[in-house]
């Protein structure tokens, strides 16, 4: 005698089973205990435990979240003080020629800074899962960028000749941010990203 | 498992805020709905734990955009789904269902009279995934289909499959079906 195969049952408990299936649980005492068994089954599953994380993972989702938003500070801080740059170089360039080492030296600062954040952005993976520790290492390192970065932007708004200041407040930036791109990919190469 | 979660629309407002204590809030309601439905999907304790952390960064990332409709939950549940669908499509070993049982593996043995958490555990995690979905949390096959990026007839016969392979090594009255409910 044939019977209904499992695929069959599902269709039934969904009310979808076919004409023949239909017709013929009502008459197999055999296919009516499977069904049977299938409604348990499900019920049992539906009954399991909740099972529980070992871990509690809500340290490395906050240090996700405040790096992310420290990044997102940094970023507008960040284009704010290339705008407040380029009119700090139009200064310094009409400043006597004792000024111009000065000069080049903050133009180095600021490209080095350029190539450094264009090079972090290739390890911004989105959605990464991040192990505690390398989060904070990460949130502090920008924590401190984006605390020079307010430094860096009021300076310039108040800068005035041969501002030796300023270039080391950059050049402080590019170490950050160096040590930044050293650590990300550090953490890239161990996890293979 | 029976889930009930009801969050304070405030508490949501919060979040959306970006109030990080409604965010820790959030996290600590769903936390363990978010693991269990991730683990029963996944094999690896490891992969569950990811899961529950990327379904939150999701979650922080892009609760402004919840509006309130239907249950947080729902929502929370759509994305963890999502990831761990993700994870077990991102390592194609972790495949189907296979035809046949596999001999000589061990705890999968057919006619052991296991209790069905084990028994569960043996399925692979694609099945694990059809049958904690459409048994569990009451996802349609349509619906399943379209998160696995695979046809409704996928869904339904890896269901099918698993059922059959549940019913085999939970082996009650296995002698009665003879096989004919495969």
């Amino acid at each position: 005698m044939m019977h209904c195969t499992m695929e069959d049952l599902g269709a039934l408990r969904a009310g979808e089973g076919s004409v023949w299936a239909r017709q013929h649980i009502t008459t197999c005492d055999v296919c009516q205990k499977e069904l049977e068994l299938l409604y348990q089954r499900i019920a049992q599953l539906k009954a399991l435990p909740a099972l529980r994380p070992s871990r509690d993972r809500w340290p490395a989702v906050q240090a996700v979240i405040r790096a992310e938003r420290s990044r997102k500070r940094r970023t507008w801080s960040w284009t704010g003080s290339l705008a407040a740059a380029a009119v700090l170089a139009g200064i310094l360039l009409m400043q006597p020629n004792g000024q111009n080492t000065l000069y080049a030296e903050l133009n180095r600062a600021k490209q080095q800074s350029a190539t450094l954040e264009d090079s972090l952005k290739q390890f911004d993976v989105e959605g990464s899962v991040l192990s505690g520790h390398a989060a904070a290492v990460f949130a502090e390192l920008e924590d401190r960028i984006s605390l020079l970065d307010g430094t860096l932007a009021q300076r310039v708004e108040g800068a005035h000749d041969g501002d030796a200041e300023l270039v080391r407040l950059w050049q402080e930036r590019v170490g950050l941010m160096r040590e930044l791109v050293q650590a990300r990919a550090t953490r890239a190469r161990y996890v293979g990203l | 498992m029976t889930v009930s979660l009801a969050v304070p629309d405030i508490l949501v407002a919060r979040a959306q805020a970006g109030d990080e204590e409604a965010l820790e809030a959030l996290y600590r309601a769903f936390e363990t709905p978010v693991y269990n439905l991730a683990r029963r999907m996944l094999k690896r304790p490891e992969d569950a734990e990811d899961v529950v952390q990327e379904t939150f960064l999701e979650v922080v990332r892009n609760i402004k955009q919840y509006r309130g409709e239907g249950h947080l939950w729902g929502w929370v549940r759509r994305i963890a789904s999502t990831k761990a669908l993700m994870r077990i499509r991102r390592d194609q070993v972790r495949a189907t269902e296979p035809l046949d049982e596999e001999p000589g593996k061990p705890g999968m043995r057919v006619g052991a009279n296991i209790d069905l958490e084990r028994a569960f555990e043996q399925l692979s995690e694609t099945s694990r995934a059809v049958v904690w979905l459409h048994d569990v949390e009451g996802y349609t096959h349509e619906e399943i289909a379209e998160q696995m990026g695979k046809t409704v007839s996928f869904s339904k016969s890896q269901l099918a499959r698993a059922h059959a392979r549940l019913r085999r090594m939970l082996d009650v009255d296995a002698g009665e079906a003879g096989g004919t409910h495969a």
